[in-house]
């Protein structure tokens, strides 16, 4: 039985951290740099981790440990955006840093981290708590997975935990594979799979919204809900991101996994208790209740596009077919709108309309929730506006939720006209938001899976996104179908006119 | 006697949301938001700092917006009240529109302080707490703050500002128990409390709690303060139910730092295998267990960021209300 800590406060402290190791498989990459250590920084800097918190980097550049310090710290002082640097917190947290120089196929790398982390457990008091964060290429996965449970590092005196970023496989049946592998040497309790939406600030707000409050859940079904837009807008192009993009497409990258679990948040059941697992069955119930179409239902209820040459404020942007490392013929998606449809009682005929895109004129990510209008209208059609009531969800930027309803004009008559009441994070809360890797490293190392992805949301997901890969794959699309800078095809408006419905402008 | 009718001030207030409302979309056409999730009473001296409090209650209303009722107490003379009515207003970063909450200034004598529930309570806004904040020491000792404490869903005072002996003033306090308390000079302690706590997540350290034979703790000065004393009651508790029977020591010490001294400025817990230290240097917290140092940031608490976090706990705190009598105690040692 674990002694309990007798001075916790859980009404004034913040959630306690257990001591741990992380280990980082791809120290040297830019995940690593732009996001992982800043993050562990902060969390130094605001007191969050324990006094023997150690990281352990590991990639194959040969570097001692004094030249990983040095290389991070560099990292940490270029990319920690809100965050001062303190040069005596640096100097305490990154006496914690250490390095081992390998290569993920080689079996000694393996043992070398053993007796690292023996070594740290010893002199740091970590208690055998292993986190192990892949950084790296997806397909070396299931390599350090397999390498790591050789090792024997799998199991330890402490928990061992395995962190992997998306993509988790490409289709179907390679995320079954992927799951299997990595299962061979973790549990799929101990797998965490990170999908940084989820640590989004109003992503969790989401839970808070629905189901702290008694007001809004008896207006979330179809009774009431006319239907639901969740957009995922950038305006960037693919950056170096070429190789990658060119394979995945919008819909593999962004839809399958960050939209489509805002959607089962948005969606989903009330749980039963705010525990990981409970959270993640009613997210998980809710992908697979999303009806998987046929061809023939793809076809009026799937648009993919891809952008094209544009000049924007005077400067020529490249369509994505000129961007480097692209097939001057790619058929890649930079933009995909579906129409899902949930098949259980709540929401049964109420579309969801999921739209993401590159290029897009904003970057934004919301949800717009458009209720049904009033059933008697007693107002004349010139009174005013008609506007819809709508809760919107902003995720990013300004996260925040904002709710549009009707109100009479001041003045003689009665004139209508839309007002927004708004609730903005960043305003309503003096304090910063903390990154989503921050969230999400520490409900990693508290060992809170409830923003992680189980691997049968991950199939649920590849499910009902497979079939639409398969129709697309077989067909030859007009590309480009949208101008750089422009809100999609003509294509993904007319899949809502024909419902009667119209993307909101975010 | 200058009188106060709360009518009329609730009529101005009407006024104000009026004239507001016009303001805000004649600048933006957006009008303006009204916010409120309590009333915030705050009772202050007629010469303290106004342009200081003003700043730390405009800061308080993003997160905690209130109807505020600052009560100036301007000190002998006849019985007198006066007020004023204003709004505190905010543009949310990359919004239109305004967020405003009002504020409503009464000035009250000493003699005309017992008055004061009578106007305040019509001035409550419905099914919303009652926060009541007195920053005035001077004010927490009368007999008339009882009966403004009697109003209040909880009551915020600071003990460590309370001048002379802070055994005293400790006692003056836990006579208002049973009543939902807040005592800055405990926020003070949160970030220390916390890091301890953290050190005692480690499963081998919180197993060594019961060896600790010995806790110190040192303040600046030659008498303990109420943070002294709560620190100490605190973390004699916390060992005693794991097990340890330690010794407490409360030890003044000179503070040599160029920033305002802290109320505490370090905490040994020493026994058998286990040494914890938690020193505040700069604005840094220094933490050693064992062999093994961390240094994190940690900056001197501002009042608006220990109000804010007392706003932010409108129940009871059973671990403070256990920490004021253990507190109590500490100070007199044969109650």
């Amino acid at each position: 039985m674990p002694i309990e800590n007798p001075f916790q406060d859980p009404l004034r402290f913040e959630r306690q951290v257990p001591e741990c190791i992380v280990v980082i498989f791809g120290a040297n990459g830019d995940l690593t740099k732009r996001k992982l250590l800043p993050a562990l920084y902060r969390l130094a800097y605001d007191r969050r981790l324990s006094t023997g918190f150690a990281v352990v980097g590991i990639s194959r550049t040969p570097m001692s440990d004094e030249q990983f310090r040095q290389k991070m710290q560099e990292a940490v002082q270029q990319f920690s955006e809100d965050t001062q640097f303190d040069e005596d917190v640096w100097k305490a947290f990154a006496g914690g840093l250490s390095y081992v120089a390998g290569d993920i196929a080689d079996p000694q790398l393996y043992r070398r981290l053993a007796a690292k982390l023996k070594e740290i457990e010893d002199s740091r008091r970590t208690g055998g708590n292993v986190m192990f964060y892949l950084s790296t290429q997806p397909s070396q996965y299931a390599p350090i997975a397999q390498g790591l449970g050789g090792a024997g590092l799998g199991k330890g005196g402490g928990w061992r935990r395995l962190v992997v970023e998306k993509p988790f496989g490409h289709d179907l049946e390679s995320a079954r594979e992927l799951s299997d592998r990595l299962h061979e040497s973790f549990d799929e309790s101990s797998v965490y799979r990170i999908d940084h939406y989820l640590g989004k600030e109003t992503v969790q707000n989401i839970l808070a919204f629905r189901f702290g409050n008694g007001i809004f859940e008896p207006l979330w079904n179809r009774r009431y809900v006319n239907h639901v837009q969740i957009t995922g807008a950038e305006s960037i192009g693919v950056e170096d991101r070429a190789t990658y993009y060119q394979e995945a497409g919008a819909l593999d990258d962004m839809i399958q996994n960050h939209l489509l679990q805002v959607m089962a948040t948005i969606a989903m059941e009330p749980s039963a208790s705010f525990r990981a697992n409970s959270v993640r069955d009613e997210r998980s119930k809710l992908l697979r209740s999303i009806r998987a179409m046929t061809p023939e239902e793809i076809l009026r209820n799937a648009v993919p596009g891809q952008y094209g040459p544009a000049s924007i404020g005077g400067k020529a942007l490249p369509g994505f077919r000129q961007e480097k490392g692209v097939d001057p013929q790619s058929q890649t998606n930079t933009y995909a709108a579906v129409t899902f449809f949930v098949e259980n009682w709540r929401w049964a005929g109420v579309p969801f309309y999921v739209r993401t895109g590159k290029r897009l004129p904003k970057r934004v990510t919301e949800i717009a929730i458009q209720f049904n209008p009033a059933p008697l209208t007693i107002f004349d059609e010139d009174d005013g506006d008609r506007s819809p009531n709508l809760l919107i969800v902003r995720i990013q930027p300004d996260e925040g939720i904002s709710l549009k309803f009707l109100s009479k004009r001041p003045g003689a008559g009665m004139n209508l006209r839309p007002v927004s009441m708004d609730f903005n994070y960043g305003s309503s809360f003096g304090e910063r938001s903390p990154s989503a890797y921050e969230t999400l490293l520490l409900d990693a190392i508290i060992g809170d899976a409830t923003l992680y992805t189980r691997q049968d949301m991950v199939e649920a997901s590849w499910s009902v996104i497979e079939p639409i890969q398969n129709v697309w794959r077989a067909t030859h699309f007009d590309f480009p179908n949208y101008a750089a800078g422009t809100w999609g095809p003509a294509a993904a408006d007319e899949m809502l006119a024909r419902r009667g419905h119209a993307w909101r402008r975010p | 006697m200058g009188t106060l009718a709360p009518e009329t001030i609730l009529h101005q207030l009407a006024d104000l949301w009026v004239s507001q409302g016009k303001e805000g979309h004649a600048e933006s056409g957006a009008g303006v938001l009204r916010a409120c999730s309590m009333t915030l009473v705050v009772v202050s001296e007629a010469g303290d700092d106004a342009s200081a409090l003003g700043e730390t209650l405009a800061a308080l209303m993003p997160e905690h917006p209130a109807r505020t009722i600052l009560i100036r107490v301007s000190g002998a003379g006849p019985a007198a009240l006066e007020e004023r009515v204003y709004a505190q207003c905010w543009m949310p970063f990359g919004q239109r529109r305004q967020i405003c909450c009002e504020q409503v200034e009464i000035t009250a004598t000493d003699a005309a302080l017992l008055e004061v529930p009578s106007v305040v309570l019509p001035l409550a806004v419905a099914d919303l707490p009652l926060i009541l904040w007195c920053r005035s020491a001077r004010v927490f000792a009368m007999p008339e703050f009882d009966a403004m404490a009697s109003m209040a869903h909880k009551v915020i005072i600071d003990s460590a500002a309370v001048p002379g002996d802070a055994r005293a003033a400790l006692a003056r306090l836990r006579q208002a128990a049973g009543r939902m308390l807040g005592d800055l000079a405990w926020t003070r302690l949160t970030r220390w409390r916390e890091m301890l706590s953290h050190v005692f997540e480690n499963r081998e350290i919180v197993s060594d709690a019961r060896n600790v034979s010995r806790v110190t703790v040192e303040y600046p000065g030659a008498a303990p303060n109420s943070s002294s004393l709560y620190m100490g009651a605190w973390v004699m508790g916390c060992l005693t139910a794991a097990g340890a029977e330690p010794q407490l020591t409360l030890a003044g010490g000179e503070w040599t730092g160029s920033e305002p001294a802290p109320l505490v400025m370090r905490v040994v817990l020493e026994g058998e295998g286990i040494f914890v230290e938690l020193m505040r240097w700069t604005d840094r917290m220094v933490t050693t267990v064992n062999n093994l140092a961390q240094c994190t940031h940690l900056p001197l608490v501002t009042e608006y960021a220990q109000v804010r976090e007392e706003l932010g706990i409108v129940r009871r705190d059973p671990v403070f209300e256990k920490a004021l009598a253990s507190a109590v105690g500490v100070a007199y040692p044969s109650q």
